[in-house]
């Protein structure tokens, strides 16, 4: 063994760490090996002196208070998480939101306002195809999602989530976008009118519910529970 | 009943299983967060801070990975210790005449003021020497010296490699050694 080695291994045969193999050939380098005795016999001082001068016992803390302080900072950690997930969720839905009614408009006066030899087609008419729509569509979903999640996921029991909170602008600026869209897909693509029909029952819950109103969380949940939204939402990505 | 079936119930949302699981790793979980940050009120705020983010991720815990539960709650608290200490860092270091005293002799009580003298001397050189290490360096000193963890346990602790852990705790001991030195020469051991 050399010394480099020997040197890298004394503290940890001092913590009783080394295998029986390492333990038996350090032990044999050091009656050899005047220098890295030396250097063992330091490091043993220096274990000696930090155990000698080790840090004062910790003054006892009163555990039954800290237990109550950890209860409490359940139902604390989860609104803050949800208090930050509805931020997050309003500037991103507040920004897609805008552009996917944007192009709604574009292709909406595209199809609908441009000047035309022929008869004004009407909003169900076979120029828009339901696969032009379908990104749109997707992103639409995609909107919807983080605030069907929220819903999805109220428990009545949490502490400090007796209420969701709600940007009411963003929710009508997507119950137009759902309306806009579900127009356009009622005869194209029955399952995507389905579903969009039954996310029009629940914005327009979310929507006109009083915010102070502790039931309507449990009741939206139902709701969208009850009518299968986030797995017909599903179904209708994978198509 | 045991560790894994408090576990598996407190998953479940039983809370006497959860205060169980409290009851069981409060000491060493305070004691880590004592060693480390060397204040009483910081510590039990890591304390209760372990063991809220325990309880909301109790979940994602799963003790067939072959991570025991000691040693996650471990990282929790070492994670949340080393957030204190940055956010404190200003603090930390204006204190440091208050730190110097938790540093005691293990045989207090002699009256000789040269050998009072002599222990401050040797109490303040560690209290600094520990002060130069990083804060991963000193966490993982602390572990193995004061804690007692093996190195395997600190590894698993950090999520870092075995190898890392020796080679910062040798590093670390390396700077205690360099500032010691006067100490050990005293007792006329080479360096």
């Amino acid at each position: 063994m050399d010394c480099k080695k020997a040197k890298n291994l004394i503290p940890f045969h001092l913590y009783g760490e080394l295998n029986e193999k390492d333990k038996l050939v350090l032990e044999e380098h050091l009656q050899t090996c005047r220098t890295c005795l030396e250097e063992f016999q330091a490091t043993k001082k220096v274990f000696q002196l930090l155990d000698e001068y080790r840090p004062a016992q910790a003054p006892e803390p009163d555990w039954e208070k800290s237990w109550q302080k950890i209860q409490a900072g359940f139902g604390r950690e989860r609104s803050k998480r949800q208090e930050h997930l509805s931020r997050r969720w309003r500037w991103a839905v507040a920004g897609s939101a805008m552009a996917t009614v944007l192009i709604l408009g574009i292709l909406i006066g595209k199809y609908w306002f441009l000047p035309s030899p022929q008869p004004l087609p009407s909003p169900s008419s076979k120029s828009i195809s339901a696969a032009n729509l379908q990104p749109i569509l997707t992103s639409h979903l995609e909107d919807l999602k983080p605030l069907l999640l929220e819903y999805a996921h109220y428990s009545p029991r949490d502490q400090g989530a007796k209420t969701i909170a709600i940007d009411e602008k963003i929710v009508r600026g997507l119950l137009l976008q759902n309306m806009l869209l579900k127009r356009m897909l009622a005869e194209k693509d029955p399952a995507a009118a389905e579903l969009l029909d039954d996310l029009d029952l629940v914005l327009k819950e979310i929507a006109n519910r009083p915010s102070q109103d502790q039931q309507a969380p449990s009741e939206i949940k139902d709701l969208i529970d009850r009518r299968g939204i986030l797995f017909k939402m599903e179904i209708l990505k994978t198509l | 009943m045991d560790e894994i079936s408090l576990i598996r119930r407190a998953q479940e949302g039983d809370g006497p299983a959860f205060r169980s699981l409290f009851e069981g790793n409060k000491q060493r979980v305070f004691s880590i967060a004592y060693h480390y940050l060397k204040n009483a009120e910081d510590a039990e705020d890591v304390l209760q801070e372990t063991f809220v983010k325990a309880y909301h991720s109790l979940s994602r815990y799963r003790p067939e990975k072959g991570i025991n539960f000691g040693g996650w709650l471990n990282r929790i608290c070492v994670n949340a210790s080393i957030d204190t200490l940055r956010k404190n860092k200003v603090r930390d270091a204006e204190s440091l005449d208050a730190q110097e005293s938790l540093y005691v002799p293990a045989n207090p009580g002699h009256a000789n003021p040269e050998k009072s003298a002599h222990d401050k001397e040797i109490r303040e050189t560690i209290n600094r020497a520990l002060n130069r290490l990083s804060s991963r360096q000193r966490m993982i000193f602390t572990l193995r010296h004061y804690q007692e963890f093996t190195t395997r346990e600190i590894a698993e602790s950090l999520n870092l490699t075995e190898g890392n852990i020796k080679k910062q705790l040798f590093r670390a001991i390396d700077t205690l050694k360099k500032h010691l030195r006067r100490f050990i020469l005293e007792d006329g051991y080479g360096l």
